[in-house]
């Protein structure tokens, strides 16, 4: 893990022959580690195949007022007229029909297709932006300790260290209920805008401490090198030793971080809301929905099983394009 | 390859999802049934008052009978009791002063338990009763039962320490909501509080400063329960409860089984509503309802003579129903608890939006929404029909899923803007109502409220909401325990209000004492007539559905009904098949 991910790409650029799949034809062409890494990526199946799935899952999300509006069904429309007595979908697996492609909800009778698309766009945009978030907040702080060490060092590898002690549950259990009440007076609807915002604020409080200290270490170890000694000598400020000379060569674990961040938001949103304090009804959310369906295991698979099998597969595709992005940034950090 | 292979195992897997959902849902052949109309009567001949109670056909003695439920009871001292399970498992062990005979069918008769008649009321005037106790009723020690240890089991639920229990007689007993303060139990161990005699030891006399006809009634709750003072450990008698009844408590482990035995001092011939077949009687802590109505679904081993004292849970119902082998180890049926959508008057003022919510409101939805017929039945009165006198009426007839047109009519262009609490662990009632609502032209806010604040919270005076659901289930069935309790404006305090709506009419209140002051056995039709004028009036809401019971049993099990006074299972017919 400690290993330099700048190092290993500067090392494949000068052995650009030692690349066994792809014959030198053109002779030695001058490529970026940037493009390196590109021309590993595109050679790597399963980075390929998780990238379309999550091109797909994005632009599907990205769309959901165009969906519904070409499927011909809201998110929150009740088809109540579609369930037995029992508040069960009438018909085969949970009522799909041509109109209702994935049946409907037990109960309120909402379509679980449509709902899935928003839902979808409600986790994407949390853990897009979560991620967001906490990276830059994370190469900040990271950044700012390694390179002036000392007394800012220390500052903020205590405060990191603070961070990491919190029970990240119990704080969010504790404070997620009662921001609303902090906003918004007794008789006032709490907005999903500001559910939304409070997830993301919980995320960013705890999510930046793991980058932070990723990217001190990279810092530390490349702050005695000879480009920052020239550039020290040079004359050059802070500003510029930190976002010129110093970022560039640290985007690559920066890239991965944020990609195995994405992942783990999606999956903690979910289980916040799983947990009754995430997003509330009736916005759409993978999380609560997969909460609200587990006791129809039995009575209603299919309820149970398009937005399980739906997270799973997008949770997946983003650790495996995650791993394969390391892989390409880093290719001596072999499995 | 091992991509392939993944390909076929998620493949399969998801066919096997789709084959088991693949049988058509071709809708439900409906609930359980008619509304089960309620005909009480009070015993007076002595004779009904006797036991032994009528052999149940089939009944056989011995064996032991389980109960699987998720939680412990929170009480066992008589006293205390006031759960449902507490209420429905203290007659195993406690008597009571009176009691219903009942087989689920709705047909009740109040008698005698402890007494040998229901009550005399002494002038006619519903302030003086009279007991006369029977003879041959014994403690689990051998001891005789006199008037005196009932009196004392009466004093000592004016205790402040011993919480839970119902506090209808001390209330009444000491003519002040704060009871405990006009007579101190633990000062006074050796006297009885004011008004309450035992003037020999086959007599109890109850003198109250207003009347209450209802008395009967009350005195058939668990905090009548006889105690020897020398037995009264106190709080600690909620953990051992000193028997009057045909079983006694022989192990008693927190949170994981009660064990209850045969008691041999219980006399039949006494009892004119408990058998007592089985041997021994357990309940077992631990599993939820989902496990636990599985765990009887699937009668494997002690299971067989067990019954899910949490239910069906909806979730499982469409499974239940489908299963034929399962129809005769179901037990179904209404209860008294009956939830309706409380109006606070206080905010909603204009009488046009009260009565355009009760047009507008979709209850065959929202039943939808709660979990389907299986477990609810949608009522348009305030009173359940399991209560004495019932009549059916809508005063807003708007068919099973509303009428939307009507309500804008009454609305006439106006777009109330109402916030909806609701308690956080439904939040899809909320989302039920909103959209229902809003289609009528109201704008609905929906807040959350912690689902254990949410009683305290709108039971306050001056609560923030406008609209919220409330749940009411009498603790017996006569509107006296119902209506003036929800409806007089003369109760309304700071907190703890059972007046949610707020409501307060002169002439309804007037109603109310002169109903009260009639004698208990022909109130129920005025009632009835009064549950009718309260929503034509003063919609004070809108009443939903009434919670319908749905339990199973293992296929060992006989004899189990669901109490037409609380509508749980009730246990005095049990038995186990041999």
């Amino acid at each position: 893990m400690s290993l330099s991910p700048v190092e290993g790409a500067a090392r494949a650029e000068m052995e650009p022959a030692a690349d066994p799949v792809k014959p030198d034809e053109q002779g030695i062409v001058g490529r970026s580690p940037g493009q390196l890494a590109w021309a590993r990526l595109r050679r790597d199946r399963t980075a390929m195949v998780s990238g379309v799935v999550l091109v797909l899952f994005v632009v599907l999300a990205l769309a959901a007022p165009l969906i519904s509006k070409l499927y011909g069904v809201g998110p929150n429309e009740q088809f109540q007229q579609l369930l037995d007595g029992n508040g069960m979908p009438l018909g085969y697996v949970g009522g799909i029909t041509g109109d209702h492609w994935f049946g409907l909800e037990p109960r309120l009778g909402r379509d679980i297709f449509i709902r899935m698309i928003y839902g979808m766009r409600t986790s994407l945009f949390i853990a897009f932006a979560a991620a967001l978030v906490t990276t830059a907040i994370g190469v900040a702080a990271g950044i700012l300790a390694g390179f002036l060490g000392g007394i800012v060092d220390t500052v903020i590898s205590w405060i990191t260290d603070v961070a990491l002690a919190l029970p990240f549950l119990i704080f969010a259990l504790a404070v997620v209920p009662t921001v609303g009440l902090r906003f918004y007076g007794p008789r006032e609807e709490v907005p999903p805008a500001f559910q939304v915002t409070v997830l993301i604020g919980i995320f960013a409080a705890f999510g930046w401490t793991s980058t932070a200290r990723l990217v001190r270490g990279q810092v530390i170890s490349l702050r005695e090198r000879e480009f920052v000694e020239a550039a020290r000598a040079s004359g050059a400020g802070l500003g510029h030793m930190l976002f010129r000379q110093l970022l560039p060569n640290l985007w690559a674990p920066i890239l991965v971080a944020f990609s195995l961040a994405v992942p783990s938001y999606i999956t903690g949103e979910a289980a916040l809301s799983f947990l009754g304090i995430g997003i509330l009804e009736p916005t759409a959310d993978f999380g609560r929905m997969i909460f609200q369906s587990i006791p129809y295991l039995q009575t209603d698979p299919a309820y149970v099983f398009f937005p399980g099998v739906t997270i799973f597969i997008l949770v997946l595709a983003f650790n495996l394009l995650g791993d394969a992005l390391r892989d390409a940034l880093d290719p001596k950090s072999s499995r | 390859m091992r991509l392939k292979r993944a390909a076929a195992t998620g493949g399969a897997l998801a066919l096997l999802v789709v084959m088991g959902a693949c049988s058509e849902n071709k809708g439900t052949d409906g609930g359980s049934g008619e509304n089960r109309v309620q005909s009480g009567s009070i015993a007076t001949d002595p004779k009904d008052s006797m036991g032994p109670a009528a052999e149940v056909p089939g009944a056989a003695k011995g064996g032991t009978f389980r109960v699987i439920r998720e939680t412990k009871i929170s009480h066992l001292d008589p006293q205390r009791v006031y759960s449902f399970a507490g209420l429905m498992n203290a007659p195993l062990y406690s008597r009571f002063l009176t009691t219903f005979k009942d087989d689920g069918s709705g047909k009740v008769t109040l008698v005698g338990d402890l007494a040998e008649t229901p009550g005399t009321d002494v002038n006619k005037d519903c302030k003086v009763w009279e007991f006369k106790i029977k003879d041959g009723v014994k403690f689990e020690d051998g001891s005789a039962i006199t008037s005196k240890e009932i009196a004392y089991g009466i004093a000592r639920s004016f205790d402040p320490d011993l919480t839970g229990g119902p506090t209808y007689l001390q209330e009444w007993l000491a003519n002040d909501p704060q009871y405990d303060t006009k007579w101190n139990f633990k000062a006074n161990k050796t006297s009885l509080p004011p008004g309450l005699t035992a003037p020999d030891a086959k007599t109890l006399k109850f003198e109250f400063a207003k009347p209450h006809c209802d008395l009967p009634f009350a005195a058939s709750l668990p905090y009548t329960a006889p105690l020897k003072a020398d037995k009264d450990t106190g709080v600690n008698l909620d953990n051992q409860p000193f028997s009057s009844g045909p079983y006694k408590i022989t192990k008693n482990t927190a949170g994981v089984e009660l064990v209850m035995e045969r008691n041999e001092n219980w006399d039949p011939k006494t009892d004119p509503v408990r058998h007592a077949y089985p041997d021994k009687i357990v309940w077992n802590y631990g599993p939820d309802a989902e496990a636990g109505a599985n765990r009887v679904i699937s009668d494997n081993g002690d299971d067989q003579t067990a019954l899910a004292w949490n239910g069906v849970p909806s979730a499982l119902v469409a499974r239940v129903t489908g299963d034929a082998t399962l129809k005769d180890r179901s037990v179904r049926g209404q209860t008294p608890s009956l939830w309706r959508l409380t109006i606070n008057t206080q905010r909603v003022t204009d009488l046009s939006v009260r009565q355009a919510l009760n047009y507008a409101i979709d209850r065959d939805g929202f039943i939808k929404a709660y979990g389907g017929e299986a477990s609810a039945k949608a009522v348009t009165t305030l009173m359940p029909p399991s209560t004495i006198g019932w009549e059916s009426y809508d005063a807003y007839p708007a068919g099973p899923s509303g009428n939307v047109e009507k309500a804008k009519e009454l609305l006439a262009g106006k777009t109330p803007e109402l916030v909806l609490g609701i308690s956080d662990d439904s939040p899809e009632l909320a989302t039920q109502l909103k959209a229902n609502l809003e289609k009528a032209g109201f704008k609905i806010t929906v807040k959350t409220i912690p689902t254990d604040a949410k009683l305290d919270e709108t039971s306050k005076k001056n609560n923030p909401y406008d609209l919220w659901t409330d749940q009411w289930a009498a603790d017996w069935p006569s509107g006296a325990a119902i209506l003036p309790v929800l409806f007089d404006g003369r109760t309304i305090k700071a907190e703890s209000n059972s007046n949610t709506s707020y409501v307060n009419s002169d002439e309804i209140n007037k109603e109310f004492d002169r109903i009260l002051a009639m004698p208990a056995g022909e109130q129920g039709k005025e009632w009835a007539k009064l549950d009718k004028r309260i929503m034509t009036e003063l919609a004070p809401a809108v009443p939903l559905f009434v919670e319908q019971g749905y339990y199973l049993h293992g296929s060992k099990v006989g004899g189990i009904y669901l109490s037409s006074i609380f509508g749980y299972p009730a246990f005095t017919n049990v038995y186990v098949k041999q």
